[in-house]
This record gives structure tokens, C-alpha cells and sequence, in this order.
């Protein structure tokens, strides 16, 4: 018997996105995004993504079909993302997605946003599903988790006390006029610098934080730290800037990761989330992974932001796993933490 | 042709099924945060009478937007999967469907105090629906009916009414009220870190009866609280706190430093409050505000908050209080 095919919907954000899966292969990963409409508000406005959303949706739907060349009628089960994220905008997502298991009378599996990013580690690949450290790092979470198994079983071991680390970026950017997003732009700017010219502080990793933050960010003495050093060195060199302050931020990511990874006593490494696209992240990460004997995934560049290929990958684990589907009519929750992983 | 028809637009979750004006299947829910959890049981029901269907109606609208959506969502993504037409009709001509008066109005809940309403005379809309104060329909002196009398769209009419005016898009009336946040300014969960800093604009902002540095301490590790500050430059320049007290949610302080008042830190700090009081599914929002605060009161009074009572003497001798309250639900 072929694998289930399965169809992922996300609207937790300002991204409407449907991705088709059949079993782990990736099919069809489409994304619609509104975030140049929210770009003058400085942050996404909800009743403006939600709107977006609606509108997007049918289209989304009809070319991640094509892409895939499916039909709705071949697909097994369809998956949604039911939290966190903003309420209205869940709701589209998931009053779609209800409708395409009522109409085609199929289960359907809500499933959490930040489960989702980590599950997507599963596609296009062949590796068993282990438990995993997983290091969670976007513009909206910062985050080391303990997956022990992604579709039950996944225990937060540390999350930022301020800033997500993309946002981390975006300001620091904003700082050097670089321009937005600051990540990749950072990430540019950083490649003609040295690392090492200034010895920007690493948030957290005082030995007396080791009792209570071993596992936790935080990025707000840094993003000071540069502004200062900014207002005091007026011929300071921005590329430097750019690159030590990198270094600093995925110096802690790297160090807190790999410290859980020897704590929990597990091998594996997965890094998730938009910040995973950063080129100087992935090769300490690889770096250091192969010196410590750790196995290090990281996916592939699409499918690190917000997408439903993630979504589609959850559901499928789920299908696979032998779980219960939702019961038709499940609340989306904004605040669904990870212990809420499909409803 | 069967018709598979459904409404969002107030509180009422309306499913029907008609056959050529016969009545296949229909079916309402009273909630008005319940449309998500609602619809899809009532849409498999109706679909087990009638399992096969021509085409979907769905009401456009106006109404509370994210109840709307509902619908919306779920009637065109079932007529995608079935490979079916959807068909979007005005909601308030549902509920005039059912009117046999020659001249009247349709009003529904828009919240925040104000109603959807359109006219119409003889079975016929004058105008697009519009949003106003309930006053501003009053003064017409015209028979009103709708959700008040507990009149709501109704569905089985919605086959009909799809053979007159359609809508391709939701009936919205109201523009979403975004608005630029402050720039550079970051809203957090307050930290023991941020408490010399907070009582420092506490005592400038309440000269007369500041809380003391432990109450700050006390009440940050007390239950069912939610502390917030708002930053700026790493600086913390106000902060806000909210408890939740059975089925309402108090706001216990809301303060922004001199310096950076007029600025939108209040309207965002408060906005995140409701926020989060909707999200604990409480019935209103309530807050106690020093007779002549002449800076907040116009904020709240904007973010529909109205004056119940007075409390004398509550910040001590002579220094009364307004109790605020609204509503959620």
C-alpha cells in the first residue's frame, strides 16, 4: 500500500501556506505572504493577516494540488495548525480545513505551530524519528527543546527571557543600517568581517546562570552592548560589528544546544526555525557538532520560515504513529503550549 | 438545485439545506464565540440528510469579523472540495427575508457599542449596510428588527436570495483600526529585573499613594496576574497589570512614565490587556480610574470601557473612583 498522502494548512502568522506530503516525500510546499502589508505598521497587524488570509486561501490551496499534481479527493487526511499564533487568523485555516474533511469526509489532525517547525525535520529523508535536542531559533522563538517523540512527547528545556534571536538581528541591523530583514542581511555583512574583533558578552552563560538558565536566552545585554560600543568607537568598522555580534548571539545558541544535547544524554541535533538559514549558525553548529560526535540536521532554507509542508509533516507523523485524529469542531488555542501537540 | 446554506454573521450559527424552497435540514447554535467549534458538526449533520449538494450560501456579512470568517472559510474551501459554486449574500437580508413590513430597519451587534444596520422598504435594501451608534437608527423612528429581538439570518431563505444581489467578498463596513505601533517601542512580560525601574516611574506617576516596592514583588508571584512593561532603548518606560477575578478581568494599574505619554504606549499596553482577557474568555474587562484622570479617561472611553459607578474616597480622603467596565462577550 502506498504511504497516506497528506495536506497541511498554517495561517498562524501572516503566511498562507499548504503543503502536500506523501508519507516523508515532499510534494507541494506553497506560500502566499502578507508581510509587505504589515511592513509601514512595523510588526503584522492581525485583523490585516486574517483578511489576507481569506483571500489567499482557495489559490494557495489550488496550486500547492497542482504542484503536487493531486486532487483533493486523493488526499488521506488534512492537517492544520491550531495554535499558538493569532486567534483570527488560526481560525481560517482551521474552518477550511474542517471543511475539506466534512466535504470529503476525511480525518483531520489540528497540530501545534511549534511541533510542526521541528516535525519537518522528517521529510525527504530516511533517518529513524529518535528523540532529538531540538534547537527552535525564528524571529518570533527562541527555544532548546527535548523531543522525545515529536507527536506526544516534547518537554521545553529552555526559551529566551526577552528577545527571539531573529529579533535580535532585525535590531541590530536597524542599529548599522543594514536594512530589514536583519538576518540575512547580517548574515552578508558579517562574511567580510572578522568575528573576533570585539569581544561582544554572551547572554546567560555566567557560571552562575548555569543553577537556573542553563537552557535560556536572553539577547537584550548584547543588542546594548553593540549600541554602545556603536556610540563610542565613531570609526568602528560595521562589517566587524556584524560578524562579532553573530558570533556572540550563535556562540550561545550553539554552546546552550550542544550543553542539553550532553545533559539529556541524546546524540542528535535538530535546528529549526527562520534563524536556521544563517550560514554562520550552521557552520559552527556542523563544526562543533562533529568534534562533540553529535548527528546535526538542519532543513532545507523553505522550509525553515512559517509553511505547510511542516504542518503536512506533523499530520503525517501523526497518521504513521497510529494517533487519534481531532474531533471535528476542535478549538484553536493562541496560546497552545508544546504539551498541546495534536488536538 | 440543492442548496446547502450557512451564517456566521452574529450570534447564531445558522446551517440549513433546501431543495427548491423545501426544507431539507436546519439547524442553529446560540454562542458568539463558538462559530469554529459549531459549524462543522452542524455542516455533517445537514450533509448526512442531504449528502449531495449543488451549490453553498453563505452569509457575506456585515458582522464581528473573525465569527464571519468562520463561515466564509469553511463555505469556500466545501465548494472547492466539492467542486461546487460558493454564492455570498448580505446577511441582514436574511433577516429581512422574514419581514413582511413595508418599510423597517435590520440592525445586528457590530460591539464596541455600535450595530450593523441597513434599510428597507418594501422587501427591498435602500443602501450598502452601514455601522453606527444604535441612537443613529432609533431617531428613524422606523420599526427595528434583527438581533435584538432575536430575529437572525435565516438560512433556509438563503437560496432565494442568492438568485438577487451577491457578494464576492465579506461585507467588512469596518476598516481593520490598525494603526503604526509605536516605533522602537517592545512590549514584554514584566521581570523582578524591570522592578527598580518600575517603581521609580510609580512614584513619579503617583506621587500621593505609590505602591511600594513589595507590593511590585508581591504581586508579580501572585496567581492568575499578567504583568507588562513596555520598553524603549532597554529602558522600561511603562508597565501595566491585569488579574483575572472569576468571570471578569481586573485591571489593577496601566501607567506610562511622563516623558513618554501622547505617544500610543497606554493604547497598546491596554489593547494588550483586552487581548489577553479575551483569550481567559472572561465576561468583561473592568478597571478603577481617579476621578478626573482627564489623560486616561478619554482612552478608555475610546477602547469601549464605560462608567458604571463612582467609588468615593477609594485612593484615600477626597480622591474618588470611576469603575469602568466592558464588555467581552
Amino acid at each position: 500500500m502506498s504511504q497516506p498522502l497528506i495536506l497541511g494548512i498554517e495561517t498562524s502568522c501572516d503566511e498562507t501556506a499548504v503543503g502536500i506530503v506523501r508519507g516523508r516525500t515532499l510534494l507541494a510546499n506553497v506560500i502566499s505572504s502578507s508581510v509587505s502589508e504589515h511592513a509601514r505598521f512595523g510588526g503584522v497587524v492581525p485583523e490585516i493577516a486574517s483578511r489576507a488570509h481569506l483571500e489567499a486561501m482557495p489559490n494557495v490551496l489550488e496550486q500547492a494540488l497542482s504542484e503536487a499534481n493531486v486532487s483533493l479527493k486523493d488526499i488521506d487526511a488534512f492537517a492544520v495548525t491550531a495554535g499558538p499564533g493569532l486567534i483570527g487568523a488560526l481560525l481560517v485555516g482551521v474552518s477550511s480545513a474542517s471543511a475539506l474533511s466534512v466535504a470529503l469526509d476525511k480525518p483531520i489532525y489540528g497540530v501545534n505551530h511549534l511541533s510542526a517547525h521541528i516535525a519537518v525535520d522528517a521529510l525527504n529523508s530516511e533517518h529513524a524519528l529518535k528523540p532529538t535536542i531540538a534547537l527552535l531559533v525564528s524571529g518570533g522563538h527562541s527555544s532548546i527543546l527535548q523531543v522525545n517523540d515529536i507527536s506526544s512527547d516534547v518537554k521545553v528545556m529552555g526559551s529566551t527571557m526577552d528577545d527571539a534571536a531573529g529579533e535580535a538581528f532585525d535590531k541590530i541591523s536597524r542599529l548599522l543600517e543594514l536594512g530589514f530583514p536583519g538576518g540575512p542581511a547580517i548574515d552578508k555583512a558579517a562574511r567580510a568581517g572578522n568575528r573576533d574583533a570585539i569581544d561582544f558578552p554572551r547572554g546567560l552563560t555566567h557560571p552562575n546562570d548555569q543553577e537556573t538558565h542553563a537552557y535560556d536566552f536572553s539577547f537584550s545585554g548584547l543588542k546594548t552592548a553593540v549600541s554602545r560600543y556603536l556610540q563610542q568607537t565613531p570609526n568602528s568598522v560595521r562589517a566587524d560589528v556584524a560578524a562579532s555580534f553573530q558570533e556572540s548571539v550563535v556562540d550561545v545558541l550553539v554552546t546552550k544546544a550542544l550543553a542539553a544535547c550532553k545533559k539529556s544524554g541524546i546524540d542528535s541535533l535538530v535546528i529549526a526555525g527562520g534563524v536556521a538559514a544563517n550560514s554562520r549558525l550552521r557552520e559552527m553548529a556542523q563544526e562543533r557538532s562533529e568534534k562533540a560526535g553529535l548527528e546535526l540536521r538542519i532543513p532545507a532554507m523553505g522550509l525553515c520560515t512559517d509553511n505547510g509542508a511542516m504542518v503536512a509533516a506533523l499530520g503525517s507523523i501523526a497518521v504513521a504513529s497510529g494517533k487519534e485524529p481531532s474531533s471535528l469542531g476542535f478549538a484553536a488555542n493562541s496560546a497552545a503550549g508544546l504539551d498541546q501537540v495534536i488536538w | 438545485m440543492i442548496t446547502l446554506a450557512i451564517d456566521t454573521s452574529t450570534a447564531r450559527t445558522s446551517v440549513a439545506i433546501t431543495s427548491d424552497g423545501k426544507i431539507l435540514y436546519s439547524a442553529h447554535h446560540d454562542d458568539a464565540l463558538a462559530h469554529g467549534e459549531v459549524l462543522p458538526g452542524l455542516v455533517r449533520d445537514a450533509l448526512t440528510t442531504a449528502p449531495v449538494i449543488d451549490q453553498v450560501v453563505v452569509g457575506m456579512g456585515p458582522g464581528p469579523f473573525t465569527g464571519l470568517r468562520v463561515g466564509i472559510a469553511f463555505a469556500q474551501s466545501l465548494a472547492l472540495a466539492r467542486n461546487i459554486p460558493w454564492i455570498g449574500i448580505c446577511s441582514l437580508d436574511a433577516i429581512a427575508a422574514s419581514i413582511e413590513e413595508k418599510e423597517f430597519m435590520v440592525t445586528t451587534d457590530a460591539r464596541r457599542k455600535e450595530v450593523f444596520a441597513a434599510h428597507y422598504v418594501d422587501g427591498k435594501r435602500l443602501a450598502s449596510p452601514i455601522v453606527c451608534a444604535p441612537s443613529q437608527i432609533e431617531s428613524m423612528k422606523l420599526p427595528i428588527h434583527g438581533e435584538y429581538s432575536h430575529e437572525f439570518p435565516d438560512a433556509t431563505k438563503l437560496a432565494k436570495l442568492a438568485e438577487g444581489e451577491t457578494f464576492i467578498e465579506p461585507i467588512y463596513v469596518r476598516r481593520p483600526d490598525a494603526y503604526p505601533a509605536p516605533a522602537g517601542v517592545k512590549f514584554r512580560p514584566m521581570n523582578a529585573m524591570d522592578l527598580v525601574t518600575v517603581y521609580a516611574i510609580e512614584k513619579v506617576a503617583y506621587k500621593e499613594d505609590p505602591w511600594s516596592l513589595a507590593q511590585f514583588k508581591e504581586e508579580l508571584k501572585a496567581k492568575n496576574r499578567w504583568y507588562i512593561v513596555a520598553e524603549f532603548e532597554n529602558q522600561v518606560i511603562g508597565y501595566a497589570g491585569a488579574l483575572t477575578n472569576g468571570d471578569a478581568v481586573d485591571v489593577l494599574t496601566l501607567t506610562v512614565s511622563p516623558e513618554h505619554r501622547r505617544k500610543g504606549i497606554g493604547r497598546e499596553l491596554l489593547r494588550r490587556l483586552i487581548d489577553w482577557s479575551r483569550n481567559k474568555k472572561v465576561a468583561a474587562i473592568m478597571l478603577e480610574m481617579r476621578v478626573g484622570n482627564s489623560e486616561a479617561y478619554p482612552l478608555y472611553l475610546a477602547n469601549g470601557f464605560v462608567p458604571l459607578q463612582e467609588r468615593k474616597n477609594y485612593y484615600g480622603p477626597g480622591v474618588h473612583a470611576t469603575v469602568m467596565r466592558k464588555e467581552l462577550t
